[in-house]
């Protein structure tokens, strides 16, 4: 049956944990586009046909005609079924980049196609600028801040890292009270937990 | 005479909340408060921004200045705190904004109207995004599909608008407070006879919930603040 296919494709995308991404799936992605090629296949000699029987395109109004407008509408159909697919998985990317930061761990890279990498990086390289222009940062500082230090705990053995004009020993299980915005970038990538209370 | 030192008290607390309401850090407050309420992406408050942006450098000096001299820390910490919450209002007003682009920023790119409420840096984050993403959806998807389908805002050549961009629901009701006595607010679109009937009024201060669509131009005008 006509737009199955994308259909199936935009399900499995509806159907994944609301902001986690699955691999891409470019198998059934192709066959979807090689769906759209025949459509558009049948679309043409549909109309050839029409216009050699001497028929206005514009006024016929024949079996032909008809089963060429379902072509038509079968490929926009597949066309927005693929540009959902393609956009939702974007608008996960973009938000990778607030949540985790400008560097993908690998497991979720290995699940990106080609374009989708240097979209990310693209995407990166554009707020990057953007912040650099505007003198700010903006992946830290997510939430409202109570007070100005935070209480952490170094979840892996980091040596010694330089913050706010110190050299702290950040090893692993350490507890150190940091300024929120220097814990942020460490909370982020997984190296350190907030202690709360 | 009692009932006189009460009114004047009564007086200075009004004159203190006017004064500290017209504080820019309040009227940040507002504008983020705004553009986090409303649907679509409002006038970036360009001399207010940069108003900030200068106090918070003079904060940042105040801080340097007492810990170098060994103040108090403890109003160390309280001006350090004042400084934190006003670096996260900016910073969560331009985040706002930048996730609004992220999300609309075909819709963005090509209304005049929205566009021309970004500021310069926005501008060019806006077109870096839309380069970006069209380069995507070209690569992936409308470079294999037929000729007459390859556009990235219109389904194929049939559509006489733009009718693959993702624009921002106005019909979605916010929460808002109106500054001062308004009426003749319409709402809904209903036919001309209908429309005297629906018109409505507002209060200053009444918290009304309500369509974003019929109070848009009030909002922009700065006469009604949302929450």
């Amino acid at each position: 049956m006509y737009g199955r296919k994308a259909c199936q494709l935009v399900k499995e995308f509806a159907s994944g944990e609301k902001g986690q991404l699955a691999p891409f799936n470019s198998d059934l992605f192709e066959q979807v586009i090689a769906e759209c090629s025949q459509h558009h296949l049948e679309f043409k000699s549909l109309i050839r046909k029409t216009q050699e029987e001497g028929l206005d395109v514009q006024t016929a109004r024949n079996a032909d005609q008809y089963g060429a407008l379902s072509h038509h509408l079968a490929l926009v159909r597949n066309k927005r079924c693929l540009m959902a697919y393609v956009y939702n998985r974007a608008e996960i990317i973009q938000s990778l980049l607030w949540k985790i930061g400008h560097v993908l761990p690998q497991e979720i890279e290995e699940k990106l196609c080609h374009s989708e990498k240097e979209y990310f990086k693209k995407h990166s390289a554009a707020l990057k600028s953007y912040m650099s222009k505007e003198l700010v940062e903006l992946t830290v500082d997510m939430v409202p801040p109570k007070d100005p230090y935070v209480k952490v705990r170094v979840l892996d053995d980091l040596g010694i890292v330089v913050c706010d004009d110190k050299a702290n020993n950040f090893a692993r299980y350490s507890i150190h009270s940091l300024k929120r915005t220097d814990a942020e970038q460490f909370i982020s990538r997984g190296l350190m937990e907030e202690l709360i209370g | 005479m009692e009932s006189s030192s009460v009114a004047a008290e009564g007086g200075s607390m009004d004159d203190y909340e006017a004064l500290i309401s017209t504080t820019d850090v309040e009227l940040l407050k507002r504008a983020w408060r705004n553009e986090k309420s409303a649907p679509e992406i409002l006038r970036f408050e360009s001399h207010l921004i940069s108003r900030v942006r200068e106090q918070i450098q003079l904060m940042e000096e105040t801080v340097e200045e007492k810990t170098t001299e060994g103040a108090d820390p403890l109003s160390t910490s309280l001006y350090q705190m004042d400084l934190d919450r006003t670096l996260f209002l900016l910073r969560s007003y331009l985040r706002i904004r930048i996730q609004k682009i992220e999300k609309y920023m075909f819709h963005i790119e090509k209304t005049e109207e929205l566009w021309n409420r970004l500021s310069k840096a926005e501008k060019t984050y806006t077109r870096a995004c839309t380069d970006g993403l069209k380069q995507h959806l070209e690569e992936t998807v409308l470079s294999k599909l037929p000729e007459n389908y390859q556009s990235v805002l219109k389904q194929s050549f049939i559509s006489e608008e733009d009718d693959m961009v993702p624009e921002p629901r106005l019909e979605t009701f916010v929460l808002c407070r109106s500054r001062e006595y308004l009426t003749g607010i319409q709402l809904g679109d209903g036919p001309v006879d209908d429309r005297s009937s629906q018109l409505f009024e507002m209060e200053p201060g009444d918290l009304h919930f309500i369509c974003y669509k019929s109070i848009k131009a009030l909002v922009e005008s700065g006469k009604i603040d949302l929450l």
